[in-house]
């Protein structure tokens, strides 16, 4: 009986919470506001006025015109959405922009640019880890993200530090034999090989 | 003789041709289109499971800044039609009913479409979406299937069949009567009757549904949608916008995942109707909770299956009954039963077999297909039907198995031939890897404390195309470019799982030239020859099949003019490399010399070295797989941990290893979530889904995922594309029978009787068996 007043709660909850979009983080707060953010967005400095608490994916998107990062629920549930912010995934469709004042966001389109990071791009082709690819921009930086951490994770930390991200296609094998390519890679770089 | 095969590509694993553009974030898919003054719109969507709207006033969405039109079934054109047909005329009311409008006065589920806004962001369209005030007067609505067939039910929409819920009609048919049927089983020596349930589910594709539409003054509209079928979505958009085909154009965009759920026509009419208002670009983009309440879903079904056999385990008759729910259009919903009705004949042998089975009208989202059309549904409870009987026989799963699995080369009970049927050779081959024996009886014994384990088996089958149960054709356009490179133009969409890649490799082939002179340019209603989309597991097959004939008379031209230039018979030529060779003296005609000498009409006609070709595919041949699983269940929280998944596959040819496998990768997946973890959870009070979001809907994730291992039989099946057959659907179909089949083993041969199997019916399960002991 109480666990269905708490299950009715909790999907009541989850009814609602499409209140959480794309746009801006919280909705129900209306308030208008002006903040200046500073940030380094893929290696450049940037200086943005935010008139609204939008979320770092909607300025990615709409304000950058980087549309690598992805949109795939806006509710921190699928990390279609992946950016570095400072070393570190997080879901970019979570995180108000003024979060981000003063830290350094690299998103997919900057993982390119980067010699060690592109590394796991040249694994994921390698390792036939893409089929739609609508995922695979936040896989990426999920496996940056951990690789940068753990340059030799075993199997397990891999599936820990993918399993905020959804794949409908892949069934997540060749991804997770594609962070373990990209690790072997950066080693025999790091070795001089 | 100098011939270079270097170019053999059938067979090897190239990289999927869109690779890169997708990993370095460059591809385009469509939320990434950005159109100069482009509006974007919003659905207002009904509340309501079944209500009359009475009137909408907009006059407060109207006069929010930024918005530019709103539009409702006061406003919008009052046609009827079927969002799933595949031919223009496919309007066969019991095949395909017209039962959508774009805009209904009377809205069926909640998530119906009620009005949409276009305005200068989707902030400001969602906010005024919220501004539109709607009358409504309610009506008695109906969500369970069972209360859907249970006379004098309540009827969810004004379309059922003799004022019940029944949509279309029924599909009955067997190798004799029913009653005949019915009456073999009755004579059997021993008898078996179960019925089994499974879940509604979504694809839980990543990338939400979006559509662009862009009308302009010279009154032709385009539509860019990450669609599976775009000449039948351009056939239905044309009709509800009144314009002539060749006016309507759809563009294919890169599909972030589809299966089966982007194959209907959804929210297009909306958009090229605002933008036909506006003049402007309009685009859509769902959030992830539109997207589970209005978009397409899985039939929910209830099966029952009654078997007669013998005490020695041979089948001797069997009849399925089969309950869909349609939700609250027909969309595919009567064909979907036709495509399941398919499956009973061509998996298991026996003297008399017979398939009823109908969908259902009920107040809920619309089903629609769903990678395996149906197929799933009966595989799953028929595999559980069929260890029901091993259990009772006290047989081996697998031996019964055997005995009853049809053989190659041989008829079915319908008379048909069976081909390449190698689904025994599949289950032999996996029993032998998988260990079965050893495995099943470790299983018990290793079961210690509270961890419980268990071995089961699934198979499944699957057709590679429409044919038998409907025609199928596709057609191919081939140039070749000055350079001696090729282009191909294809109808076949690729949904992400490489189809181009495949045809590619065909060609190739088949022309002996690098992949990476070949092009293949996808899915534009204006410039692609017809196809009827990306269903069927038909790609490869008929796809393939059609670049292949297609490739071939690119071929001959060459020869031909190769045979003009020299004064050599063509039949003294092969192709190596790009090169016409001689095969005597070795010498080399480039393909670029031969394409100008014939442009140039220097020893012949003057002609382009072109072809169109259409393929018509008259063969039913079918995939097969055999799935193992081990499980471990932890009996105090009833919580399963798939431990390992065998799949072997027969699918003719592979002609890329690593994509095919990567597809099975991925129907694993699905199955598993399909077994144990999805379901659109419907509240029975008022209609709505109580889980509409990925934190509620749970899909497996990485770390839940089990060890996979993926074996194919390649015996090469004479009509397919250098032997190939379709994988798309057979990669999920035999999954959830092996896990749920595992899961009864572990728990000591219990009868499960619906799926997704949660913990606490895991628990049900253990009070059950405890019982029993
Ligand atoms: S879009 Fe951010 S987690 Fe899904
Ligand atoms: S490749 Fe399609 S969702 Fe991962």
């Amino acid at each position: 009986m109480l666990l269905g007043v708490v299950l009715s709660l909790y999907h009541f909850f989850l009814y609602i919470q499409d209140d959480f979009d794309y746009t801006v983080c919280c909705k129900g707060m209306y308030m208008e506001y002006r903040e200046t953010v500073s940030f380094v967005l893929n290696g450049i400095e940037r200086k943005l006025e935010t008139k609204r608490a939008w979320t770092l994916l909607y300025v990615l998107r709409e304000v950058y015109q980087l549309t690598g990062t992805k949109y795939g629920c806006g509710t921190g549930d699928c990390g279609a959405c992946r950016v570095l912010i400072d070393n570190v995934a997080v879901n970019a469709c979570s995180v108000p922009i003024h979060k981000v004042d003063g830290k350094t966001v690299l998103t997919i389109e900057g993982v390119a640019g980067d010699p060690q990071l592109s590394i796991i791009q040249q694994a994921f082709v390698e390792a036939h880890a893409i089929q739609c690819g609508f995922c695979t921009p936040g896989m990426v930086i999920s496996a940056a993200g951990l690789l940068l951490h753990i340059s030799e994770p075993t199997e397990k930390e891999i599936r820990e530090a993918l399993k905020d991200n959804l794949c409908r296609c892949t069934g997540y094998v060749h991804i997770i034999e594609a962070v373990k390519l990209a690790s072997n890679k950066m080693k025999e770089v790091e070795d001089g090989h | 003789m100098g011939i270079d095969n270097s170019h053999d590509t059938v067979g090897c694993s190239p990289y999927n041709r869109e690779s890169w553009d997708k990993v370095t974030g460059n591809t385009q898919y469509i939320d990434d289109l950005r159109f100069k003054g482009m509006l974007h719109a919003a659905l207002l969507l009904s509340p309501h499971a079944h209500a009359r709207i009475k009137s909408i006033d907009v006059s407060d969405a109207l006069a929010l800044d930024g918005v530019h039109a709103v539009i409702h079934c006061f406003t919008t054109p009052n046609i009827l039609y079927n969002s799933a047909i595949r031919f223009y005329s496919d309007i066969d009311p019991s095949e395909m009913p017209c039962t959508e409008r774009v805009f209904d006065q009377e809205v069926k589920f909640v998530g119906d479409r009620v009005a949409a806004v276009a305005a200068e962001s989707e902030e400001t369209a969602r906010t005024a979406v919220k501004l539109i005030h709607v009358e409504y007067e309610l009506l008695p609505s109906v969500y369970s299937l069972d209360e859907a067939v249970a006379d004098a039910a309540v009827q969810a929409t004004p379309f059922g069949i003799s004022k019940t819920n029944l949509c279309g009609g029924w599909v009955a048919y067997g190798n004799q009567d029913e009653a005949s049927v019915l009456q073999t089983i009755k004579q059997s020596p021993l008898q078996s009757v179960s019925t089994f349930r499974t879940s509604r589910v979504h694809h839980g594709y990543l990338e939400p549904v979006a559509h662009v539409a862009h009308y302009t003054p010279s009154k032709k509209l385009t539509l860019w949608t990450s669609s599976q079928s775009v000449f039948s979505f351009r056939d239905v958009l044309a009709q509800l916008v009144g314009l002539p085909q060749n006016a309507v154009r759809i563009i294919k965009t890169v599909s972030g995942g589809a299966f089966g759920g982007k194959l209907e026509v959804m929210h297009e009419p909306v958009v090229a109707l605002l933008s036909m208002q506006t003049m402007r670009p309009v685009k859509i983009r769902l959030n992830r909770k539109e997207v589970f309440s209005s978009t397409r879903t899985r039939h929910e079904a209830i099966i029952t299956l009654s078997s007669g056999y013998a005490s020695n385990g041979r089948l001797i008759a069997q009849h399925v009954y089969s309950l869909l729910n349609t939700g609250a259009y027909a969309g595919s919903g009567p064909n979907t039963v036709g495509a399941q009705s398919g499956k009973t004949f061509v998996q298991y042998d026996a003297e008399a077999m017979y398939y009823r089975g109908a969908c259902f009208y009920t107040n809920t989202p619309i089903a629609g297909a769903m990678r395996g059309y149906g197929c799933p549904q009966l595989m799953v409870a028929r595999e559980v039907h069929m260890d029901g009987i091993a259990r009772k026989l006290g047989i081996d799963p697998v031996q019964f198995r055997l005995q009853n699995l049809l053989l190659p080369d041989a008829k079915n009970c319908m008379g048909k031939p069976t081909h390449q049927a190698l689904g025994r050779v599949c289950l032999e081959e996996g029993a032998k890897q998988f260990c079965w024996e050893e495995r099943r009886k470790q299983a018990i014994a290793k079961s210690s404390g509270t961890t419980r384990y268990g071995i089961g088996v699934g198979t499944a089958v699957h057709g590679s195309g429409w044919y038998s149960v409907y025609q199928d054709m596709t057609s191919v356009t081939m140039m070749m470019n000055n350079d001696g490179s090729l282009q191909i133009l294809t109808g076949i969409h690729d949904l992400g799982t490489g189809a181009k890649t495949v045809l590619a490799q065909i060609a190739a082939q088949t022309l002996h030239i690098p992949l990476d002179t070949i092009e293949v340019i996808e899915v534009d209603t204006a410039v692609s020859p017809l196809d009827l989309g990306a269903q069927a597991s038909r790609s490869t097959y008929v796809g393939g099949n059609c670049v292949l004939e297609c490739a071939q008379q690119i071929k001959e031209q060459l020869l031909e003019e190769a045979s003009l230039m020299v004064g050599i018979d063509e039949q003294q030529f092969a192709l190596g490399d790009g090169d016409v060779i001689e095969m005597v003296s070795g010498k080399r005609i480039s393909f670029a010399s031969i394409i100008d000498s014939a442009q140039k009409g220097l020893h012949g006609k003057q002609r382009q070295i072109a072809a169109v070709h259409s393929y018509a595919s008259h063969t039913s041949v079918y995939s097969y797989s055999a799935v193992f699983a081990e499980v471990a269940i932890d009996v105090e929280s009833g919580a399963i941990k798939v431990m390992e998944i065998l799949c072997v596959h027969n699918s003719g040819t592979i002609i890329n290893p690593a994509q095919c496998e990567g597809q099975v990768h991925g129907g694993v997946q699905m199955g598993l979530g399909y077994a144990l973890s999805e379901e659109m959870e419907i509240d029975l009070e008022t209609g709505r889904i109580k889980n509409p979001s990925f934190k509620g809907y749970h899909m497996f994730r990485s770390h839940q995922m089990p060890k996979i291992s993926v074996t194919f039989i390649q015996g090469a099946e004479p009509s397919g594309p250098y032997g190939a057959k379709g994988i798309g659907e057979c990669a999920t179909d035999g999954v959830a029978g092996a896990v749920v089949n595992a899961v009864a083993h572990a728990l000591g041969g219990v009868s499960i009787d619906h799926i997704p199997v949660h913990a606490t019916y895991v628990k049900e399960l253990l009070t059950q068996n405890y019982r029993v002991q």
